[in-house]
């Protein structure tokens, strides 16, 4: 209920466009037809629940050490020159180069009993962002392009599924939710600006429309249409005013510091520039986690970019009242190994690891599960990867049973098994 | 040149039979005759026309030579031809220009390279090891030599399945390297790509719809089981090793027990392995293993470093396994039960291999089943590949998914291909030649009034032109237009060192590439791709009509604007204007009011159009 009162206010926000309001109730219009007048209620009630749900995903590829990041082992030889700091909730300590995540932390729930099997990168990575193990005959779709697939509005001007740093794509879901990537963030993404401006580029366009009628004429007719859609989609992405929200220029610079002068700080600013405009799914990654050696120096200075940039995310997102509807997880596809190498350094440990969510209705300010003093295992509580996507399509309301038909007609859910982490939301 | 010599025999054997019996003409030539590219297109064509009649249908006309020329240019080699050479072909008055086209397309080494980077698509688009990508420029340069100099599919196949070596000099080891050795994926990878079967559904569970079994799938795997996928960081560059589980390690169990592999190579017993006395595999890696697991930093492995050691190398995929084991399901963590090698293929024959075999031995006898005669499959996989992408169309779909109980379209041609494919001994080329040489090939996309669209093979389909194709035709169109950013300023491909080229044709594919098993209908443009092709700075360049690009001097050379539209949409789409094209385009000048900039917007809306995109 609360949800729904939240929705409701955001509805009738400045920015959620009167247009969006109509093809919503449009929308719901068509789609109910005969139903009586408390049904309709009921489905409508659905439409504003989902309406302007979405998700960011803050992904350290290569696999954050747990014990550097939010599983300290201060009392343990393992822990090497990692200390713990407090945080703003008492009793949850994380390890020291978190300050601005220790002050956010009423917002942040952290699960320390993340477990799994892959120890390679690109299984693992597949794996995190699917639900599913690679297999050379199915692409399966990443999680992002799962979730526009329920959620996104398919008539906005911006991509559903955006990534800022390549990622996995969104398999056999198709081009309409894969993800638009962006590789560097604050600067306009690639052929996005037109070359010799807007009207121009509709004189273009209407002469390619004239003459695309022949070969339509001539048994082309559903490649011709098809094609124009995908132009009369791009062109509403070039044309848009909301494709300035790539620009971070006009951000006040005070705000622009709090995330940090940084290529993830920039990331997350514009995640939540995205997330505002209405699109469903936005991954910043942050790359250089992979610290067989010299683990400490090295997560000091990745910490250094992601502390301040995801606690300020997290902290603007709260300050606009974006944060209810909005989930944040920060998560890589596995953790090191608790005993340092010769290097000084952790290896690959898919069997105890870390991640965190806030927002998107979980309850701030818990730790769940944990590891053992020397964190070889985990101790209670174990979180698979399909019980964290249960959780994740809990927050956003998706539905995890849905099954999708892959080309060779296998059907296959949006999560195979696991179950919702019920403690992050109660 | 050999299509004229079967000619020849055929003529030979019609005179000599006046004089022998028959059957010893039979037991003369059978074994170098192939069946004739003409009598076979004509057969397929009488097959499809039967059931066409039978439907009360008519299949749409022959293309026009136009229509023709750029189908075959696009298929062949990817590229459009110069409006020069357009004009010639579409003049000349020989009978069998058609035929003789294919021919000397097939001549070209360009051939080789546009369908290596084919079945580059077909094997690294689906790798689940990501590093494979350094796999291919190797592997397209070994295929196009493979492919150029004609070597039949059954070779490149065996090849392909018992390669071992350095991923960066082997091209042959793309397959094993794409899927980092690990049998399951091969298993899958195998039937899919060279018998057009989906087995991989039987690795958890018997196949839902075709009669194999969950044991046949992991009898398949366990032929790839001792294949091994290694780094190798002892050169400049990191590279990989496709290899083969040695015996000893094989008799193992590869599962060493670190004192006793300490014992067997502990050689001054001073309770640690030197890289002196290390052999085998702790040999190739003793450098990486010592920065890792050397504590006490002596410079050798002890017990308890070896362990540590031995205890990562079990988490690798590609260390390769003495024997396969089929996961019990229930109990995963158990060892399973053993499986032996053996092919699925009922009727398919091989040779059966003793317990124990090594990784070799194992590989040849799968590569004797997969592309023996008696193995139907393997040929009709790569005649419905082929014909598909010909045609647009498979006789089933999706092409690698033809499995006992999907439904075949017009089976009778496939099974006529596939027969006499076999009886050329898998001649590539004889192939691509037959089916261009049909009737079916050579057809009018369906009108739109018509629904002949909904009769397979009876008009053509329009397809989407493949990542390298449309690269190709830009660049037929308006020079090297190079790619967002990077080797912006080289104007000259063929100066380009290769390396340098294949990554600038690498990047234009990344973003219109797609996997090439994928069905025609269901692939679709993206966005990045229409954006490419609408603002991208570098192509833009190129679309000028001021400077040296193509447009400017075609503009010059054009003082009149229908020559000039002409020649612009033979440079573009390899045709003339129609009637309709050319009002909408002059009246398009005339409203501009400025010549240049008019035309610089005809480009842009001629390589924005659907059918340049398109094969039509």
């Amino acid at each position: 209920m609360t949800t729904y009162t939240s929705e409701h206010i955001q509805f009738s926000g400045p920015r959620v466009t009167r247009r969006r309001f109509i093809q919503t109730a449009s929308a719901s219009g068509t789609a109910i037809g005969a139903l009586s007048f408390r049904e309709q209620m009921a489905v409508q009630a659905e439409e504003l629940r989902k309406q302007g749900r979405s998700m960011i995903l803050l992904w350290m590829s290569g696999g954050p050490s747990q014990l550097e990041t939010f599983d300290p082992k201060p009392n343990h030889k393992n822990s090497g020159d990692t200390k713990a700091i407090s945080t703003s909730v008492p009793g949850i300590q994380i390890a020291h180069d978190w300050p601005n995540m220790a002050q956010v932390m009423n917002d942040v729930a952290v699960i320390r009993s993340m477990t799994n099997k892959e120890g390679n990168h690109q299984r693992a990575t597949y794996q995190m962002h699917t639900g599913y193990v690679p297999t050379g005959s199915v692409k399966h779709p990443s999680f992002g392009s799962l979730i526009a697939q329920q959620l996104a509005n398919q008539e906005a001007d911006l991509p559903s599924v955006v990534s800022i740093g390549r990622t996995v794509g969104a398999g056999f879901l198709g081009v309409n939710y894969e993800p638009f990537v962006v590789d560097r963030p604050g600067e306009m993404p690639q052929n996005i600006s037109i070359p010799d401006g807007q009207r121009r580029l509709e004189r273009r366009l209407n002469l390619l429309q004239n003459l695309e009628g022949s070969f339509g004429s001539q048994g082309a007719e559903q490649a011709v249409q098809g094609h124009q859609q995908l132009y009369s989609k791009a062109a509403k992405f070039v044309f848009s005013n909301d494709t300035q929200c790539f620009d971070l220029a006009d951000e006040p610079q005070q705000l622009r510091d709090q995330y940090g002068d940084s290529a993830f700080g920039r990331g997350c600013l514009l995640a939540r520039r995205l997330i505002e405009r209405g699109v469903t799914f936005v991954e910043v990654q942050k790359n250089g986690w992979d610290t067989h050696d010299t683990v400490f120096e090295r997560v000091s200075e990745l910490a250094s970019e992601v502390d301040v940039a995801s606690a300020a995310l997290i902290t603007d997102l709260k300050n606009r009242g974006l944060l209810d509807r909005t989930l944040v997880v920060w998560a890589g596809e596995f953790g090191r190994t608790p005993q340092v190498n010769a290097r000084g350094g952790r290896d690959h440990f898919p069997r105890a690891f870390n991640c965190w969510l806030a927002g998107g209705g979980v309850r701030g300010g818990q730790t769940i599960g944990s590891t053992t003093e020397d964190g070889s295992a985990v101790k209670d509580r174990p979180v698979t990867v399909p019980d964290l996507l249960q959780s994740i399509s809990h927050s956003l309301k998706i539905d995890s049973a849905h099954e999708n038909m892959s080309p060779q007609g296998r059907p296959l859910k949006v999560v195979d098994g696991g179950e919702v982490v019920q403690e992050l939301f109660s | 040149m050999r299509n004229r010599m079967n000619t020849f025999f055929v003529c030979a054997v019609t005179s000599a039979a006046i004089f022998f019996p028959a059957f010893q003409l039979d037991i003369a030539f059978a074994a170098d005759a192939s069946p004739d590219v003409s009598q076979t297109a004509s057969e397929i064509d009488r097959l499809l026309n039967q059931q066409f009649d039978k439907d009360g249908i008519t299949p749409t006309r022959p293309v026009g030579d136009e229509d023709f020329l750029r189908r075959a240019r696009l298929d062949l080699l990817g590229t459009l031809s110069p409006p020069s050479e357009t004009t010639k072909f579409v003049l000349s008055p020989a009978e069998n220009k058609r035929t003789e086209l294919i021919d000397k397309l097939l001549a070209e080494p360009a051939f080789g390279e546009l369908w290596a980077s084919y079945w580059s698509d077909v094997i690294f688009m689906r790798a689940t090891e990501q590093r494979s990508q350094i796999g291919r420029p190797i592997f397209q340069q070994w295929m196009t030599t493979q492919l150029n100099n004609n070597r039949p599919w059954s070779e490149i196949t065996h090849e392909l399945l018992t390669a071992t070596g350095n991923v960066r000099e082997s091209g042959q080891t793309a397959l094993f390297f794409a899927h980092a050795s690990v049998p399951e994926e091969i298993a899958s990878e195998v039937p899919r790509i060279f018998l057009g079967i989906q087995l991989n559904c039987a690795n958890c569970h018997d196949h839902p719809t075709d009669p194999w079994k969950r044991e046949q799938f992991h009898e398949l795997a366990a032929y790839f089981t001792r294949t091994t996928f290694r780094i190798d960081n002892s050169g400049t560059e990191r590279t990989f090793n496709i290899g083969s589980l040695n015996a000893a390690a094989a008799r193992l169990g590869n599962r060493p027990e670190p004192r006793t592999l300490l014992f067997r190579l502990d050689r001054n017993r001073d309770g640690a392995i030197s890289k002196d006395e290390a052999r085998g595999q702790i040999a190739n890696r003793f450098d990486d293993l010592l920065k890792t697991f050397d504590k006490n930093k002596d410079s050798k492995l002890n017990t308890e470093e070896l362990t540590a050691a031995l205890a990562q190398a079990v988490m690798q995929p590609g260390r390769g396994t003495a024997e396969h084991y089929m996961p019990d399901l229930k109990n995963p963590s158990s060892k399973g039960t053993l499986i032996e090698p053996a092919f699925f293929v009922e009727g398919a024959e091989g040779p059966s291999l003793p317990h124990g075999m090594d990784d070799l031995a194992r590989r040849q006898a799968v590569s004797q089943f997969v592309t023996s005669k008696s193995n139907p499959w393997f040929a009709k996989a790569f005649v419905n590949r082929i014909w598909s992408e010909l045609l647009g169309q498979g006789f089933t779909m999706p092409i690698d998914d033809m499995g006992e109980t999907k439904g075949t379209i017009h089976p009778e041609v496939l099974d006529l291909l596939a027969g006499q494919f076999a009886e050329t001994n898998y001649d590539i080329k004889w192939l691509f030649r037959t089916i261009m040489n049909t009737q079916a090939y050579q057809r009018q996309l369906a009108p739109a009034s018509s629904n002949l669209s909904e009769h397979p093979f009876a008009a053509a389909k329009p397809t989407r032109l493949r990542g390298d194709q449309v690269y190709l035709s830009l660049q037929s169109a308006v020079g090297n237009f190079g790619t967002p950013g990077r080797f912006l300023r080289r104007e000259n491909q063929a100066a380009l060192l290769p390396a340098v080229a294949f990554r600038q044709k690498a990047a234009f594919t990344g973003t219109f590439g797609f996997d090439p098993s994928t069905p025609q209908d269901e692939l679709a443009g993206s966005i990045p791709q229409a954006l490419y092709l609408m603002n991208s700075t570098s192509l833009n360049a190129r679309i000028q009509a001021e400077g040296r690009t193509n447009l400017g001097i075609l503009l010059r050379n054009n003082r009149d604007n229908k020559a000039a539209l002409d020649e612009l949409y033979l440079t573009t789409l390899t045709r003339y204007p129609s009637a309709d094209e050319q009002k909408i385009n002059l009246s398009y000048i005339k409203a501009t009011g400025d010549r240049n900039e008019a035309f610089e917007d005809i480009l842009w809306a001629l390589l924005n159009s659907t059918e340049f995109l398109s094969k039509r």
